[in-house]
């Protein structure tokens, strides 16, 4: 089965008289990791959280296949296959690693009611398969049993990671998922991500780091002022001069 | 003109609530508290300003001044030293503010309670004298007047404070951010204190000016004030002048719709809401309101779970079940089956409260939410039961009486609902605030309507035409509890129990991931109204009448503290509680346990998590006493002070003593050990086995009694080991694992202290 493709079709959101994010239309087709740059107040952080569903478009639409989701909670799009992670890890802090991604894989239904009466209080042997599979592929057995209040930034991100892919998601939207992280955790990062995405996985990645986005992204959108400026592979991008110069002011791309 | 006349009137009530609500919005501006004690901090002022006046005979200028400009100021700087200054200093959350201020009102109400007693002063002199102003043909009172002027006073100095004054920019700075205007030299604290000062004053103002009109008793008096809540909804917790015109206006309002009479079915409906527009408008505003962005997030409700307590390092091995405990809990319930016949009688209540607190520890402890409405729903089920069972309800026909009670709680299921429902969508502690008012709602439209509730009897329980005796009475409450700590049980384990963690430990990351937090949460809350409409019909059969004191809404506020204090996440702290509520109110005069809720709720700001915490690490400390104690001499290879945490490699034992150790005790150590799988069959045994040996060698015989305990204990403290370690499953907690430290991980390091952690799972 193909995967779903994400499209943000002439997106609009408002802020009093600011527009943060100015009809802007972007897709995150599967199997590629699709880069969302530009500098601070671009608008890129307000079109992430339009397409998570956190905040809700003033026009346009969320496209994930054939399916409007413009209008639904963020909960909702997750079961429908479109799962974030954020800037600041949001694990459960409370639990273990493992339970943490058995919470990802076992809410695709909803039928909680049910677990009044005694349903799901019983193991399923094939959530904990997955959860197990999942924890070997990303070299986490040993720490299946950590309570994740204890565990540190760079083991965070990954166990957040791992939660999501429990889900199964068609499309994984990253928030800066390389803030602090050292330099071989964002390598060894990096080699994940296109893992995932070979597995047919859509990725979208929204970075300060913009070497990392040009480096790890197979498409890259600039954004500048809540516009899209460029849009391309990453080496178009890099050359596009209006880019050029927004970084070169900034003086942050090298 | 008796509109004019009518307005008048209103305006002297309208002006009074104003002025609460001037200063909670002064409090919360300055501090972010949302001050649930203004109305125990109005009684109590209310109450030492009639001793002053009325008992020590002063003159009543020299009791106002007393209570209002020594008294009022001087509660509110301690209250900000002693109890919120620490809560602002690590940074509590909105809800642990609101919990610690609720503290505060019970306290307060406790004192009241415990030197006036709960009876109603109806000799409160007033400050002002009772002389009115003519102009044309009508009087306006000049206690009226004045609190006008001092409305106006109050205002402008606030606002000239505030714009034109070094001291109003700092306050300023230090609503908009503590800490950081710390850091640029604003004394934070100064102006904290000044904002809580100038809260109770007001406060103490509006109880002095009250207790006159209404009858001054603890409850009455701070509800009236609880219910000037709906002036700083209307203002959003923003505007001082849309607060003032909101009172003024309810207060107008109010007094105008006395002068319509409406006949019919409708009468009584018309004549409650003429005397209780203000809560029906603080329900109706919380509801229409979209969203009270003002009221902040309300930030971790987890934080009053016993994992917050923190010296464990809040793992969730404290989630796991303390045998002692639980031991504990279950002799407490049984033990009154042998009880003669008067003394079974008062502890019916037990199993009944024990129930309404499970509702509040399933909304509060497991989905992280503070629900302040419980009595309202435990009401509403005792009222429904005994409909049920006399004359029938809503078109279900009469039922005999233990149906209508099971009947009966579940109906309260739409209720709540319906009230859930709206309050779950919005953000922060509005929840608090609209249970507060669906209480006081429906007890004043329903649990006070003698048309509804006046001809309510309770009736013997019957099974197939046995009278239930008392006894068999008390295992039906038992069996009621079983149901209560069945759904608490499932609510707590397998998927959806883990759900509901992941709810409480992070709602975005949670929705992230799929889990329907909003359906979630409703899903709880509902469960929640059964439970407590269970626990009511039961309170009501219990007291073999229905009143509609037992169900008013400040009771909420008491309950909800009683089970912050017993651990809001320990369904037998819910019990513990209810019995020791229960003990205190038989044997104390009455409001002695509200006193000692209110003391105990402040001392929660010294020991987090509860007296549930506080009892698990006692029983934790005992056991390791008893641990050492029964360690033989020289038979150990570790030294005495091996407790200490030394890392784990170096206290590490050779694998067989290490399965001894863990399944036995430090007793065990020296005794061969089979294989380890026979061990682990009988985990709880060998630990009294053990015990009895060391015993023996000592020269003691243990009594049965004695073994099975140490045994217990024994099992408590140490778990079955690492049987279940190997396979961890969905809801077992392996360890409690240190990053620095990640050769345990998997593991677990084997030192005394490490596995006494560990509880059984």
């Amino acid at each position: 089965m193909s995967r779903a493709e994400l499209r943000a079709v002439g997106l609009v959101r408002r802020y009093g008289g600011l527009t943060a994010v100015d009809h802007v239309d972007m897709s995150a087709p599967p199997g590629l990791i699709t880069g969302l740059i530009g500098p601070n107040g671009a608008g890129k952080s307000t079109l992430f959280s339009l397409l998570t569903g956190v905040e809700q478009p003033d026009e346009g639409q969320v496209l994930l296949g054939d399916r409007d989701i413009t209008r639904l909670r963020p909960d909702k799009r997750s079961r429908l296959g479109l799962v974030q992670t954020f800037q600041v890890p949001s694990l459960f802090t409370s639990m273990t690693v493992r339970e943490n991604l058995l919470v990802g894989v076992e809410n695709r239904r909803r039928d909680y009611a049910g677990g009044l009466f005694g349903s799901g209080i019983r193991r399923n042997d094939r959530y904990e398969q997955v959860v197990d599979d999942m924890l070997a592929s990303l070299g986490l057995t040993d720490l299946a049993g950590a309570v994740c209040g204890s565990l540190p930034t760079g083991a965070l991100r990954l166990v957040e990671c791992a939660r999501a892919l429990c889900t199964h998601p068609d499309v994984l939207l990253l928030d800066e998922p390389a803030s602090g992280l050292d330099a071989t955790e964002t390598e060894r990062f990096s080699q994940l991500l296109r893992r995932i995405a070979d597995a047919g996985v859509a990725i979208v990645l929204v970075d300060h780091d913009v070497d990392l986005v040009f480096t790890v992204c197979d498409q890259v959108y600039a954004m500048v002022g809540g516009k899209v400026v460029a849009h391309g592979d990453p080496a178009t991008v890099r050359s596009n001069p209006t880019v050029q110069s927004v970084y070169l002011a900034q003086g942050s791309m090298t | 003109m008796a509109s004019v006349d009518l307005a008048i009137a209103g305006l002297a009530i309208g002006a009074i609530a104003a002025l609460s609500g001037i200063g909670l919005l002064v409090t919360y501006r300055t501090n972010g508290v949302l001050n649930l004690a203004q109305g125990g901090i109005a009684a109590l002022v209310a109450y030492l300003y009639r001793e002053m006046a009325v008992v020590w005979g002063l003159p009543v200028w020299l009791s106002a001044v007393l209570s209002l400009a020594v008294l009022s100021p001087g509660i509110g700087v301690a209250l900000e030293r002693f109890v919120f200054r620490p809560l602002a200093r690590r940074r509590a959350s909105a809800a642990e503010s609101l919990v610690a201020s609720l503290g505060v009102m019970v306290l307060c109400l406790g004192i009241c309670a415990g030197i006036w007693g709960l009876g109603a002063q109806t000799d409160t002199p007033a400050v002002f004298p009772d002389k009115s102003v003519s102009f044309g043909s009508h009087h306006i009172g000049v206690d009226t007047i004045s609190t006008l002027v001092l409305i106006v006073i109050a205002c402008v100095a606030l606002s000239l404070l505030q714009n034109r004054t070094k001291f109003g920019r700092q306050m300023r700075a230090v609503v908009d951010d503590r800490q950081l205007a710390e850091l640029s030299s604003v004394p934070a604290d100064r102006v904290a204190a000044a904002g809580w000062a100038f809260g109770t004053t007001l406060a103490g103002f509006t109880g002095v000016l009250l207790a006159p009109r209404i009858s001054l008793s603890p409850y009455s008096l701070s509800l009236v004030v609880l219910e000037t809540f709906a002036v700083v909804v209307a203002a959003r917790l923003v505007s001082l002048p849309i607060a003032v015109l909101a009172g003024l206006a309810i207060g107008i309002l109010q007094s105008e719709l006395t002068q319509f009479t409406v006949n019919g079915s409708l009468a009584d409906l018309y004549r409650t809401l003429g005397s209780n527009l203000f809560v029906v408008v603080l329900l109706v505003l919380l509801l229409a309101i979209p969203n009270l962005r003002e009221l902040g997030d309300a930030g971790s409700a987890g934080s009053f779970s016993s994992r917050g307590g923190g010296e464990d390092g809040g793992t969730v091995a404290e989630r796991s079940k303390d045998l002692v405990w639980r031991i504990a809990g279950v002799v407490m319930l049984l033990a009154p089956m042998i009880f003669a016949s008067s003394d079974l009688r008062h502890a019916f209540m037990v199993p009944a409260l024990a129930l309404i607190f499970l509702s509040i520890v399933i909304v509060t402890g497991y989905s992280g939410q503070v629900s302040l409405g419980v009595a309202g729903y435990a009401g509403l089920g005792a009222v429904f039961a005994l409909k049920l069972a006399s004359t029938g309800l809503i078109g279900i026909p009469r039922l005999p009486g233990l149906l209508a009670i099971l009947v009966g709680a579940i109906l309260v299921a739409p209720i709540g609902l319906i009230t859930g429902y709206p309050a779950i969508r919005r953000r922060g502690l509005t929840l608090a605030l609209v249970t507060f008012a669906v209480g006081a709602v429906v007890d004043r439209f329903v649990f006070e309507q003698s048309s509804l509730t006046g001809n309510l009897i309770v009736n013997p329980l019957h099974i197939g035409g046995w009278e239930l005796g008392d006894k068999a009475f008390y295992v039906v409450e038992l069996i009621g509890l079983g149901l209560g700590l069945l759904a608490v049980r499932n609510l707590h384990r397998g998927r959806l129990g883990r759900a509901l963690l992941a709810v409480r430990d992070n709602n975005g990351g949670a929705a992230a991931v799929g889990v329907d937090v909003r359906n979630l949460k409703l899903l709880a809350f509902t469960v929640s109204s059964v439970v407590a409409g269970l626990g009511g019909a039961l309170l009501a059969y219990s007291t073999s009448s229905f009143s509609s004191d037992a169900f008013q809404p400040i009771q909420s506020l008491l309950w909800f503290t009683a089970v912050v204090v017993f651990g809001a996440d320990s369904a037998i702290g819910a019990i513990v509680g209810a019995a020791f509520i229960v003990a205190i109110d038989v044997m104390a005069p009455s409001g002695s346990s509200t006193l000692a809720v209110g003391i105990l709720a402040l001392v929660l700001g010294w020991l987090p998590g509860g007296l549930a915490s506080a009892v698990r690490s006692l029983i934790r400390f005992v056991a390791e006493q008893l641990a050492d104690q029964f360690i033989e001499p020289g038979a150990s290879t570790r030294v005495p002070g091996a407790s200490t945490r030394l890392p784990g490699a170096s206290t590490r034992l050779p694998v067989p003593a290490q399965a001894g150790v863990a399944y036995a005790g430090s007793a065990a150590a020296s005794v061969p050990v089979p294989s380890v799988p026979a061990m682990a069959l009988g985990a709880g045994l060998p630990g009294s086995a053990a015990a009895d040996r060391v015993a023996a060698d000592r020269g003691l015989a243990l009594t049965p009694f004695g073994r099975t305990l140490l045994g217990l204990i024994r099992a408590a403290s140490v778990g079955p080991g690492p049987a279940d370690a190997d396979v961890p499953t969905g809801s077992s907690r392996p360890l409690d694992i240190r990053v620095d430290r990640p050769t345990t991980v998997g593991a677990g390091g084997y030192n005394s202290r490490n596995h006494v952690e560990r509880g059984p799972r």
